[in-house]
């Protein structure tokens, strides 16, 4: 089994960025050079759902292929909501039909075509019922509705309903929209980000690495809102996370203004730096290939204690990672 | 009612903020006009004479003239020190004010009346009276004006104004009627509704003396119409750009684009927001009067001109900008002041309103008395070769300890800080910091502007740095001293109602 950092060893100059923290959540910002030849985000669009568990997305770029992100779903009106059963390759210049998508609007009849969508990433529980490469590959429309029904339990002002299984009725909720909207506000990509480990009180709970700075800029808000801050208030209201905020470090009361800014400082260094230890302790347990596109090979990686992700290299090189943990 | 005195009322821009969309703005926006209304018509009225936005402005005027001012169950409407006509006063004040800088927002504000910007429509002799002596009690030369460049939206004011029925007979010769309506405040205006209605106004109206710009129009249009190209060319530099672009366009002229924006009328706003336009047409770079040009639009071409390396005018942009912040009106918030900028991502705004909130920030700091530093977090600096111009652009995060850390070790005894109130750090840092200096005796004090405006900012988006420092929301840096009077609006009514109405003598005039 290698360690997490040793499969992180792909990034040249990987560096860390200035550490944000709201409330239980901390960004550790990861900042590197760009990773092989990736169509911008730009050129990525989800076009359309052609029946019921299936997604079509198109790269317009003529010169690379494209990366869909791990889980992103589409929510729009007058048609079910679709998430991805985990990341995607498109080609250049070509549309690709994932028919192993999910609904994840229960009783909302509608095909997608070319209506404007929101997107988002699927919060990080759900991610986790489909690191099952079983439950990945089915072509069953409704496999994740059971486990929306179960993610959607615990919010006090999700609607009820005994067969409900929309993960809209926590997304349009206007408090969590707004709890969501003020959340992400709260974090900003820097310069140079390509990814971000994120913490819950201090604990890894994903790893999230992006083929560049401008793919970090067009996703990072889906992954911090909709994935990570989903699962933040699902875990805080269902009382499976503690209060708590990152302890300051005290200051003596005859510090100079001077020695303020190195108490500080110091402080945000220490974080930075046990970022390494962190990652060496999460061991890979499994890596298995689960798609092959030209150059480009998607693996799906298992960690110890139920984690994993996609990994997907470009001419054996990786270009792209996203763990939950 | 729920008191909602917040400044946001006067600020609303029909746009997206950076974390709101615009719908949840207006619910909350309208929500507080209600209020205020609500709980006192005459201060409502009042307030509407702080500096304030033009379509806020506008919204408070559908407000007033929609409700009868008549006096309801023993409240009284006109306070002491106010004459019986004051509402309408401050209407045509607010819309006289409006109409001096950005005319085509005070028409859009009547409009409203007429169904415009998601208005119901209002039909009173009250709205009639505000929207034809706007239009009409002028002379001549800036009807003339007004009636070639908001040809369609004076037409459907008049229109909703006297109704189809009178409309019809004023246009087919009922000079009673014209008289009554619109000759009481311009006798010789009849060529104008012709005009308007597209009737070819008649040569022995006196058109040419009295309305030369109309005669422009017409003859122009005639010679479109006949493919006069050499006689249109030669009305070019009579008409406005866009009328020229439109009969261009409507008639297929063969002429070049470039002909038209080189030669054409354009106001000081429009050459310096149609520059890049212009030299994209192909056309010879106009003059454009940089001195004339407002603080903000003259950091958005700056910025703009940074952002795509376009050197030319760069240095009398920066002089102009220079000359403006010398001789503006400056807030004066005590001595040895200290401004911490955020530079961060968020501060960029919305794709609605690109750069709004840094640029509103940049302007406020231009606005503040005795600014002795500035500390800037976050953000990417950029240089343009071949010129000393070096310029921030919004970008990463923003560690507001840091500012505020080296702010205290300038010496500043008033800090200002300019941000959304999002550390992006680990939350708490400033208030750590901030609490760890007020404790141990340092003097200063810290106030936070919010420039990432939202009409709920105060709950909802501006997040509060310390406890004590209370964000103050401001989407425009000509706003500062309307934020400071609804600060105190909040503590004590009927003494700000009190400043308002001395505010109201001061402008409009008293008994």
């Amino acid at each position: 089994m290698a360690s997490l950092l040793e499969t992180l060893k792909f990034v040249k100059n990987l560096g860390v960025g200035e550490v944000q923290s709201d409330e239980e959540m901390t960004v550790i910002p990861l900042v590197g050079d760009s990773l092989g030849h990736i169509a911008a985000p730009d050129y990525l669009n989800f076009t359309r759902t052609t029946t019921y568990g299936s997604m079509e997305y198109e790269n317009k770029d003529r010169e690379n292929p494209a990366i869909i992100p791990a889980n992103m779903m589409v929510r729009g009106k007058l048609a079910q909501d679709h998430a991805m059963s985990g990341s995607g390759v498109v080609l250049t210049a070509s549309k690709r039909l994932f028919e192993n998508a999910c609904c994840i609007e229960s009783s909302q009849g509608g095909y997608f075509s070319g209506q404007k969508v929101d997107e988002d990433v699927l919060p990080v529980g759900l991610r986790k019922s489909l690191l099952d490469p079983r439950l990945r590959s089915k072509k069953e429309y409704d496999k994740l509705w059971g486990r929306i029904r179960t993610w959607l339990s615990g919010l006090r002002r999700v609607r009820a309903g005994g067969d409900r299984a929309h993960l809209r009725d926590f997304f349009d909720e206007p408090d969590y929209k707004e709890a969501l909207e003020t959340f992400a506000a709260a974090f900003e990509p820097v310069e140079n980000q390509i990814g971000a480990l994120i913490m819950f009180n201090g604990i890894p709970v994903g790893l999230e690495i992006m083929p560049s700075a401008a793919h970090w800029a067009a996703y990072w808000k889906w992954l911090i809102r909709g994935c990570y801050g989903s699962q933040l208030i699902k875990l805080k209201e269902s009382g499976e996370l503690p209060r708590s905020t990152m302890i300051l470090p005290e200051i003596p009361t005859n510090a100079t203004s001077d020695e303020v800014k190195a108490i500080m400082t110091q402080f945000i260094d220490n974080i930075k730096m046990s970022i390494a230890p962190m990652l060496d302790a999460i061991q890979v347990a499994s890596q298995n290939q689960v798609d092959a596109r030209d150059n480009m090979i998607t693996e799906l990686i298992r960690t110890d204690g139920g984690g994993g992700g996609d990994i997907i290299t470009q001419d054996s090189k990786p270009v792209y990672l996203s763990l939950v943990l | 009612m729920e008191k909602k005195l917040d400044s946001g009322m006067l600020q609303y821009v029909p746009k997206g903020a950076y974390y709101e969309e615009k719908d949840e703005q207006f619910t909350a926006v309208t929500k507080m006009w209600d209020g205020l209304f609500e709980y006192d018509r005459a201060l409502f009225a009042l307030t509407s004479i702080l500096n304030g936005t033009g379509f806020s402005k506008g919204a408070m005027t559908h407000k007033l003239l929609s409700n009868p001012d008549v006096p309801q169950s023993g409240k009284e409407l006109v306070p002491d020190g106010l004459d019986s006509e004051f509402e309408r006063k401050v209407i045509s004040y607010n819309l006289q004010r409006l109409a001096e800088k950005q005319m085509a927002r005070a028409i859009r504000n009547l409009l409203m009346l007429a169904g415009g910007e998601l208005h119901s429509r209002v039909n009173n002799s009250r709205t009639r009276k505000v929207i034809l002596s706007f239009l009409f009690d002028r002379p001549c030369k800036e009807i003339d004006a007004l009636a070639i460049n908001f040809k369609t939206k004076l037409a459907k004011l008049v229109r909703h104004s006297l109704g189809k029925q009178d409309l019809y007979k004023v246009l087919n010769g009922d000079t009673a009627l014209f008289r009554k309506h619109i000759g009481c405040y311009n006798a010789l205006a009849m060529p104008v509704i012709h005009h308007l209605f597209n009737q070819v106004p008649k040569a022995a109206n006196g058109i040419r003396g009295h309305f030369p710009k109309i005669d422009d129009y017409w003859c122009a249009k005639h010679a479109a119409a006949h493919g006069n190209i050499e006689e249109f060319i030669k009305l070019i530099p009579k008409l406005p750009w866009r009328v020229a672009m439109g009969f261009r366009n409507s008639y297929k002229l063969p002429i070049e684009k470039s002909a038209i924006m080189g030669e054409a009328k354009m106001s000081d706003k429009e050459e310096l927001t149609t520059e890049a336009a212009v030299k994209r047409s192909g056309a010879k770079a106009r003059k454009v009067n940089y001195n004339a040009q407002d603080l903000y639009d003259l950091w958005k071409a700056l910025y703009y001109k940074m952002a795509n390396d376009e050197t030319d005018n760069i240095d009398k942009i920066a002089e102009a900008m220079e000359a403006k912040i010398k001789t503006m009106q400056k807030l004066d918030l005590g001595d040895n002041c200290a401004v911490v900028l955020d530079a961060s991502h968020s501060m960029f705004g919305s794709d609605e309103r690109p750069m709004h909130p840094f640029l509103t920030g940049l302007c406020i700091i231009g606005a503040i008395e005795n600014v002795q530093d500035v500390f800037i977090v976050g953000g990417r600096w950029k240089s343009m070769d071949g010129t000393d111009k070096k310029v921030v652009f919004p970008a990463n995060a923003s560690p507001l300890w840091k500012g505020l850390v080296d702010a205290v070790i300038s010496g500043a005894e008033n800090i200002l800080v300019i941000s959304d109130g999002y550390e992006n750090s680990v939350k708490g840092m400033f208030e750590h910091v901030y609490k760890h200096f007020k404790d141990t005796g340092y003097d200063f004090n810290v106030m936070h502007i919010n420039p990432v405006f939202s009409a709920d900012s105060k709950s909802g988006t501006a997040r509060t740095l310390a406890e004590d420092v209370t964000p103050m929301p401001v989407g425009n840096y000509k706003y500062l001293e309307t934020e400071f009077i609804f600060n105190q609006m909040l503590e004590n009514t009927e003494a700000v109602k009190q400043i308002l109405i001395q505010k109201y003598q001061k402008l409009i005039g008293g008994n």
